[in-house]
């Protein structure tokens, strides 16, 4: 019981931080048809980013940086780099980003060395939120969960409230006709993929903070990200917050589950021939929760690949 | 038919030079050459058939492993010849391939991209946890045996059987291009809807570009197999799809030897600079994504390009600019380097360390031998001179060389010389 | 003083040179219909002008200002709307969205429109303005998509083949919209190819043949000219 609660919340915050980040990605294939491989690589920075100005100036100070500094090299990339390629077509520009993700990679190698550094939570944080079965559950992954629902919040009154919104759902459709209107859609584009590259930098500021910081995170949690878009349909926002939510609840129970092929077997009475055969049929459900996301990804290709949401064509 | 004389020479080259180098050569070579194969295998599906896969790794590790698992049976005895070894990469690349391509040709464009991608990384989070097909994290070991004469216990052996299956193998890859299930892959790529009107299965073709290309893939990974004599999951890594992306694209993916011209750059580069520095990967990805950027259709697309104006080009009035160009570039990079060294010493260990041994300020550092003093002018104006003098070469020579290449493009159109 | 001028306009897709060498001027606020076969140019015209298909050569002038190779939206600014020939509304948005969407500032000595009149002028529009404008007629979302161009408070209005696969009721209804918009001021130019609407609502009417201008006049003189009607309008 303790297990299922706990896990239950660790899923669905895990699910609400993936979804900080894929909504980015989201929102920016969906607009613009670019899908940026270098999104995870903005993830990674606003962690480091974070971790370098909250080294100085405090933790409150790098969450609020962080986001912006990110955002900021997101609008620099839209404006600059993405347009010299665009005529090549959606391959190079997908190129692009690949190589855009591998040079922030290196560059925080360079900076901050090839180890995680000890970027960690404030101490006005750690604290237990509350008990549960003699567990403390710590208060820092509620902070979290927290702060990726406000930014929903945030985002979807932003789209369906303010004008602003509407000219951007306008252009996500028709951006030619959206120009055509009057509205400077340039500036638009460049905007929205600042935003998402900023929302990916917060994601990276908060949850930095807990798990580990380290060179790797940004290649990690991109390929699960991917995995998102494709399960939710890439465009869809309520695809993607479906995805992560159900993704981030399959690992958080894997973790907890000692059943194996084998344990099936033995419900026919064949358990020990199974475990003498080895190999797949006993490996536990709990070692091989890295590769969930994966596996969901082929079975919703299988039975539906436009994926959850369905996608726009 | 020109190229048959270049190539001639080549293989000559590569048949009658090794002997003469030195070890590290050799292994230069070899790795040089199954980068090659695997590049070329990759780009018959994402130069040709228009399909980027991110997740090539996964066939060039089955490839592997599956050759590793032979290697043992021949250890213990099975008469399997050892220059055959590679069928065993072969196999497994398209037996894999087979599955991996039913299900990731079911999307296309990006998504297509993702699930290749996820695939891989599928294997990679698999193999550490499975002891036995993928010897769990340490990996397997097997030993290369003796066979019709040959010990196969040298580099050199080891190349030859290297450079025999390569080339073999890019002759069956261009022989495919000229059958017409090769055109169909490349009309794949430029207009799938059309294909499938024309009455093709485009569905069907895809995979099978897809099991070609993961095939080949495979013997690439055997090849890495019988020369490592070792292997472990870190072969399913997305740095090792992300290689040979890059290999692929710096290259040229519009020409069918562009991946092998990438290939012998980046694996000549990281040889060369990775015992200099260890930002090369920095680097590397610098230069790939300045190669997209600036010279979109690769190094091969570019000397293609040369190659078909070759009449039209006045070498007097384009070498001058070339040459500006080529200092300006030149210029540049010294810049760059400067700054990345600098960057890479300043905030390492060691100097984190003379940091505080010298009570909190900023001391001098050792970079090529000189030493520097990181707040002096001295440090900082050479990378600014380097990169601002560079760049304004590098716009110079811009202004003029684009003119020269739009008429001489100009005239090519007129005559319709294509 | 022509409000809009064109000269020596050229226009490309990719290879193909669609316009070649367009030279007009559109009197002031009158209507004037731009007639032609499929394939003449026409609606590369517009768009040209609207800068959604850049110029390869040539001026367009509003008032005398060059706009050739400015980005729409820069276009759209300075005063001239554009109301396309596939209509675009945006199917995602609501009615009242989509007119949001096209309203501008209002502009010193040029008409200006209110949604509030757009609503007085099609009680229809009114009624569904929460619905989803991809869920309405084929005629209600030509009455959107001319109202938000309209909102933008345009000195000129490009309008291409707004009475294409409508009911002849529907026709009478936007014939009747233009005409409004016309006697307001607003200069218009009309892409139709249905003669008989054409030449009841234009002042002048232009012939285009293989992207250049044929001809040039009254309705009364297109009529009387059998040649020109047989080489550029007719069916071969």
């Amino acid at each position: 019981m303790e297990f299922a609660i706990i896990s239950a919340l660790n899923g669905v915050i895990y699910g609400l931080l993936l979804f900080m980040v894929s909504a980015g990605l989201t929102l920016i294939f969906g607009m613009m048809g670019v899908l940026n491989f270098a999104h995870a690589s903005f993830y990674m920075l606003g962690a480091y980013i974070a971790y370098a100005v909250s080294s100085i100036f405090g933790f409150w100070a790098g969450l609020l940086v962080a986001p912006l500094i990110v955002g900021g090299v997101g609008m620099l990339v839209e404006r600059y780099l993405l347009p010299r390629v665009h005529a090549h077509g959606h391959a190079h520009e997908l190129l692009l980003t690949f190589g855009l993700a591998l040079i922030i990679e290196e560059a925080v190698k360079l900076f901050f060395g090839d180890f995680p550094v000890n970027y960690q939570m404030p101490e006005s944080l750690r604290f237990a939120a509350f008990s549960l079965f003699d567990t403390n559950y710590p208060f820092y992954r509620l902070f979290i969960g927290g702060i990726a629902v406000a930014m929903f919040i945030a985002l979807w009154l932003l789209l369906s409230r303010t004008r602003t919104g509407i000219i951007v759902r306008a252009a996500e459709r028709l951006p030619a006709m959206a120009e055509a209107l009057g509205h400077n859609i340039p500036v638009v584009f460049m905007s929205v993929f600042g935003t998402g590259a900023a929302l990916a930098g917060l994601a990276g500021a908060v949850a930095g903070a807990f798990y580990p910081t380290n060179p790797n995170m940004g290649l990690e949690l991109g390929v699960i990200v991917f995995v998102v878009v494709v399960v939710g349909g890439l465009g869809s926002l309520k695809g993607s917050l479906l995805a992560s939510l159900m993704i981030g609840l399959f690992s958080s129970y894997a973790v907890g589950i000692d059943w194996s092929l084998a344990t099936l077997f033995d419900l026919a009475g064949l358990g020990g021939w199974a475990r003498a055969v080895g190999g797949l049929i006993t490996m536990e459900v709990s070692s091989i929760s890295g590769t969930i996301p994966f596996v969901l990804m082929l079975l919703v290709l299988l039975i539906r690949p436009a994926g959850l949401m369905g996608e726009r064509n | 038919m020109r190229t048959i004389i270049p190539a001639a020479i080549l293989l000559i080259a590569l048949l009658a030079v090794p002997p003469f180098l030195g070890l590290g050569w050799q292994n230069a070579l070899v790795n040089l050459l199954i980068a090659s194969l695997f590049a070329l295998a990759f780009n018959l599906l994402s130069g040709q058939a228009g399909l980027l896969s991110f997740g090539h790794a996964a066939y060039f590790g089955v490839g592997a492993f599956a050759t590793l698992h032979l290697m043992i049976a021949v250890e213990d005895g099975l008469p399997f010849p050892t220059p055959l070894l590679p069928l065993a990469g072969a196999g497994a690349g398209l037996a894999v391939g087979l599955v991996a391509g039913v299900f990731a040709t079911k999307r296309s464009g990006v998504y297509f991209a993702l699930v290749t991608l996820a695939i891989a990384e599928l294997f990679h989070s698999l193999a550490p946890h499975l002891q036995g097909w993928f010897g769990g994290e340490s990996g397997i070991s097997a030993m290369r045996m003796p066979w019709g004469g040959f010990v196969f216990g040298s580099l050199l052996e080891v190349y030859y059987l290297t450079l025999g299956w390569v080339v073999l193998s890019i002759l069956v890859l261009w022989a495919y291009t000229r059958t017409p299930f090769g055109r169909l892959t490349l009309a794949l790529r430029d207009n799938e809807q059309r294909v499938r009107f024309l009455g093709y299965d485009a569905h069907a073709a895809k995979v099978v570009v897809f099991t070609i290309s993961a095939m080949f893939s495979g013997v690439a990974g055997a090849l890495l197999a019988i020369s490592n004599e070792t292997a472990n999951y870190a072969l399913f890594s997305a740095h090792v799809s992300a290689q040979v992306v890059l290999h692929t694209f710096v290259g040229g993916a519009t020409i069918f030897l562009g991946p092998v011209i990438g290939a012998v750059v980046f694996t000549l580069f990281a040889y060369i600079v990775s015992d200099l520095t260890r930002s090369w990967l920095f680097y590397q990805g610098l230069i790939f994504v300045l190669v997209m950027l600036y010279a979109p259709i690769g190094i091969g697309g570019v000397i293609r390009h040369h190659l078909r104006h070759w009449r039209s080009i006045d070498w007097s009035r384009l070498a001058a600019p070339y040459a500006l160009a080529g200092v300006g570039g030149a210029m540049i990079a010294g810049g760059v380097v400067f700054l990345t060294e600098c960057v890479a010493i300043l905030f390492g260990e060691e100097y984190a360390v003379a940091m505080r041994d010298a009570g909190d300020t900023l001391p001098p550092f050792e970079m090529a031998g000189m030493s520097w003093d990181p707040l002096g002018p001295a440090s900082w104006l050479p990378p600014i001179l380097l990169l601002s003098i560079g760049g304004l070469c590098l716009h110079r020579a811009r202004d003029r060389i684009k003119p020269l290449w739009d008429a001489i493009e100009g005239g090519a159109a007129k005559e319709g010389t294509r | 003083m022509s409000l809009l001028r064109i000269e020596g306009l050229h226009a490309h897709y990719g290879k193909s040179h669609i316009l070649h060498g367009i030279d007009l001027s559109l009197p002031d606020g009158a209507i004037v219909s731009l007639l032609g076969r499929n394939g003449s140019g026409r609606s590369t015209l517009l768009k040209a002008i609207m800068g959604l298909v850049p110029p390869s050569a040539g001026a367009v002038r509003l008032a005398g200002r060059d706009l050739a190779g400015a980005r729409p939206f820069d276009i759209c600014r300075q005063g001239i709307g554009y109301v396309p020939e596939e209509r675009l509304v945006f199917p995602n948005l609501t009615v009242a969205e989509n007119l949001a969407m096209g309203v501008q500032k209002a502009r010193p000595g040029v008409p200006e429109w209110s949604v509030a009149e757009m609503y007085a002028y099609f009680p229809r529009l009114k009624e569904r303005r929460a619905v989803r404008a991809g869920y309405l007629s084929g005629g209600e979302q030509q009455m959107l998509t001319i109202c938000r161009s309209l909102l933008g408070n345009p000195r000129v209005l490009l309008i291409d083949e707004p009475t294409e696969g409508l009911a002849p009721r529907v026709v009478e209804v936007v014939m009747e919209v233009i005409l409004d918009i016309g006697r307001r001021g607003v200069t218009v130019m009309l892409v139709e190819q249905k003669l008989t609407i054409a030449l009841k609502v234009a002042r002048e009417v232009m012939v285009m043949g293989h992207g250049e201008i044929m001809f040039r006049g009254t309705p009364a003189a297109l009529d009387e000219a059998p040649d020109v009607r047989r080489n550029w309008l007719e069916v071969a």
